[in-house]
């Protein structure tokens, strides 16, 4: 079959199953663009207010699904601003393949009219990238793409694609999406060594990252913590990796985790590192960090071994099946006393908190009701900064893929874009974003994308007038000079919302929560909550700079 | 970063032929500081590949990140890394020296001792030419310097396993 390059992108798409895209049109694009309108009945195409916000709603989309994001952008500045959410799916290995055009072949070089060396730009922010120049090398390279964003480590592939090349005709035959290769799997003498570990261990201790959720571990990971007897702690990346609402998890680790989990670190005597890469905002101070018990670490990626910590039994390959091979091999284990200290330091130090006056509304006693309404089901994606902290600690994720939040970069600007991501790739959920009122002054623009087809997101701002994370650092460390974290805005937020067509509520005060909340998940269009909080609230526990996380600050 | 114990490596690295590979693998040292002290690349036997050997320095830990994280892009095939004992390991040095009637012997002389080639001369220089590990280079190099040494150019590290 003869195609246009444009229709070989679009046979490609479908081979891989994708049936939405998000992206913003332009110049470079145009034939890609003619061909979305000739498969406009196959594939989806959310076209937000900026390529940026197409790159996060793909990262969303594929965050809450698992499944490959695809976004598509035109050359030049269309490419560049993607760039953001290029790199926020590479720092947390989102599979994301992002599509832009460039200047045709013999323009490129010359520095003609929209021409960036995106490939060049998108180096070190991509797990690979590619520039097409030749039809013949087109439909695999796409194929090559969504095999190298969707298998092992997970991560961004860009694909740059001259417009010539998608005007020409080449032949075209179908392929079924390439099967994986096979990963590493460890040795039987590593299973060996980790069983007598586990076997041997009093005060084991498991700790999740989002390689769990990324290999889809947690039915294993479930029964592992259960035929072993354990506590599981999680880093942000894993939330909903494990039942929250379950005694055994014990909250987040790290900067900004509960104390439980910091006394179950300092005490136990064996730790299970699960998918995760360590973390400076989890080890706090590296060399602080686990210094009295042994560490298995499970981990597909080689580099993260004996990266930021050294460890003692490394396993290389995938969670899933790691975890499987070692419930068939462990039996059951008993550890009363360790689970019984444990659940006393969970009693003695939980994260409620609740506000005493009507005037004040506190936002971990609005994720508190949110997670009730909710039966803690919605999808709750984030911006960053104090809210996004109070998110992952208050809301309690039952379920994988329900916490959206850029983790590894810290993306303000990220949380409404991979809102209507996730909301596309979920129709039947809710999805609310929460959002700091600096991280929505970045982002607001997507409120109108929200608006024009109808994503029924909730956009929950948390408005204390202030850069909350940077200001309670400066409380801390800078002795109060507050420097620009004073935000004092005049929008109006809820008129704004109006302007775009979106629907506005505000809660000011605590006896407003419930209803509010109540009234704006009833609805199925998009909402916009103002919701005033006070801006001395701080993220508690915090682990200072450079001090050890098992000693974090519990009051300030 | 404790530097006492940094020791030179050569990594020899087997990457396939596409374009910007090299640009991949020096772009992902600077972004994890990593030090090279020096590349060298050329197409291998099989033009599908090419040979890149890198000098890097640092400890061992240092040294097995760069080897992990080199192996883990997508067009990469091997990665090896060679102890400076085990390996042989040869540089490529052009030097051009200024000339005269009274030290054109004096000069001619130093280049037979270390086998070195002539490659021209001029009335008023001379280039020579000399392939050998490092410490070679550098005392020629050294043995020169009394002449007047106009220009030096000089290769990374070639480096093969014995
Ligand atoms: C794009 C970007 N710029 C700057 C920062 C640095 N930063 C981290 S948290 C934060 C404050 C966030 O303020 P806000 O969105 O109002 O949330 P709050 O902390 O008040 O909940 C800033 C500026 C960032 N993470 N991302």
């Amino acid at each position: 079959m003869q195609l246009t390059g444009a229709q070989i992108i679009m046979e490609c798409l479908l081979e891989q199953g994708v049936d939405t895209v998000f992206g913003y049109p332009g110049g470079a694009v145009l034939n890609i663009y003619d061909a979305l309108y000739e498969y406009r009945n196959k594939i989806n195409h959310i076209r937000t207010a900026h390529e940026q916000g197409a790159a996060h709603a793909a990262d969303g989309y594929a965050r809450s699904t698992g499944k490959t994001g695809v976004c598509i952008a035109t050359s030049g500045p269309g490419a560049t601003n993607l760039v953001t959410g290029i790199a926020t799916a590479y720092m947390d290995s989102v599979p994301m393949v992002a599509i832009t055009g460039n200047v045709s072949c013999d323009l490129l070089g010359l520095d003609s009219f929209q021409e960036v060396d995106i490939t060049g730009i998108t180096m070190p922010v991509t797990k690979h990238n590619y520039l097409v120049k030749n039809i013949e090398d087109l439909a695999d390279t796409i194929r090559k793409a969504f095999l190298i964003a969707g298998t092992g480590r997970k991560g961004p592939v860009l694909v740059d694609i001259p417009k010539d090349v998608t005007a020409q005709k080449y032949e075209y035959t179908p392929q079924p999406p390439l099967p994986a290769p096979r990963g590493d799997f460890p040795w039987a003498e590593r299973f060996e060594q980790a069983l007598e570990m586990l076997r041997t261990s009093e005060r084991p201790f498991i700790y999740t990252g989002g390689g769990v959720i990324a290999a889809e571990a947690y039915g294993e990971l479930k029964k592992f913590a259960e035929l072993l007897d354990a506590p599981v702690s999680s880093s942000l990346m894993c939330q909903g990796g494990y039942d929250q609402t379950g005694p055994r998890y014990i909250g987040m680790l790290g900067m900004h985790g509960t104390n439980t989990a910091a006394l179950a670190i300092k005490n136990c005597d064996l730790l299970i590192a699960v998918g995760t890469r360590f973390s400076d905002r989890v080890l706090c101070n590296a060399n602080l960090f686990a210094r009295h018990c042994p560490i298995i670490q499970i981990e597909i990626d080689t580099a993260e071994f004996n990266k930021n910590i050294d460890v003692d039994l490394k396993m290389k390959g995938d969670a899933r099946e790691i975890l499987a091979h070692l419930n068939g091999m462990l039996s059951q284990r008993q550890h009363k006393l360790w689970m019984e200290e444990i659940a006393e330091w969970k009693a003695l130090y939980p994260l409620v908190q609740e506000s005493t006056s009507e005037e004040e509304v506190l936002p971990q006693e609005v994720l508190e009701t949110l997670d009730r309404l909710t039966d803690s089901e919605a999808i709750l994606v984030t911006e960053v900064g104090q809210h996004q902290m109070w998110t992952a600690q208050f809301y309690r994720f039952r379920t994988p893929r329900h916490f959206v939040s850029s983790g590894g970069l810290g993306t303000m600007g990220f949380g409404l874009g991979a809102a209507i991501g996730a909301q596309v790739a979920n129709p039947g959920k809710r999805v609310i974003n929460i959002a700091g009122d600096g991280s929505f002054h970045m982002n607001c623009n997507e409120l109108s994308t929200a608006a024009q087809y109808n994503i029924p997101v909730i956009e929950l701002v948390f408005n204390n007038q202030v850069l909350g994370m940077v200001r309670q650092w400066q409380k801390l460390f800078y002795g109060g000079r507050f420097s620009q974290t004073t935000l004092d805005r005049t929008t109006n937020y809820e008129m704004l919302a109006q302007a775009f067509g979106v629907k506005a509520f505000t809660i000011s005060r605590r006896s407003e929560i419930e209803p509010v909340l109540k009234q704006a998940l009833a609805l199925r269009e998009p909402v916009l909550i103002n919701c005033h909080i006070n801006p001395d609230v701080n993220v508690l526990p915090m682990v200072p700079a450079g001090g050890s996380v098992e000693n974090p600050i519990l009051e300030m | 970063m404790n530097h006492d114990n940094d020791k030179e490596y050569v990594l020899s690295v087997l990457a396939r032929n596409n374009p910007g590979v090299l640009l991949r693998i020096a772009g992902l040292f600077s972004r994890r500081c990593y030090n090279i002290l020096s590349i060298v690349a050329a197409q291998t036997e099989n033009t599908e590949y090419s040979r890149i050997l890198i000098v890097v320095s640092g400890d061992d830990r240092i040294v097995r990140q760069v080897d992990k994280q080199v192996s883990k892009l997508v067009d990469i095939k091997e990665v090896t890394v060679l102890n400076r004992e085990e390996a042989v390991v040869r540089e490529h040095l052009l030097l051009k020296v200024e000339r005269n009637l009274q030290n054109s012997e004096k000069l001619v002389e130093i280049a037979n001792v270390f086998h070195a080639g002539i490659l021209n001369v001029q009335p008023d220089s001379m280039i020579m030419e000399l392939t050998g590990d490092a410490n070679t280079i550098n005392s020629f190099i050294e043995l020169y310097n009394p002449y007047n040494v106009l220009k030096i150019l000089r290769t990374g590290a070639m480096a093969m396993m014995k």
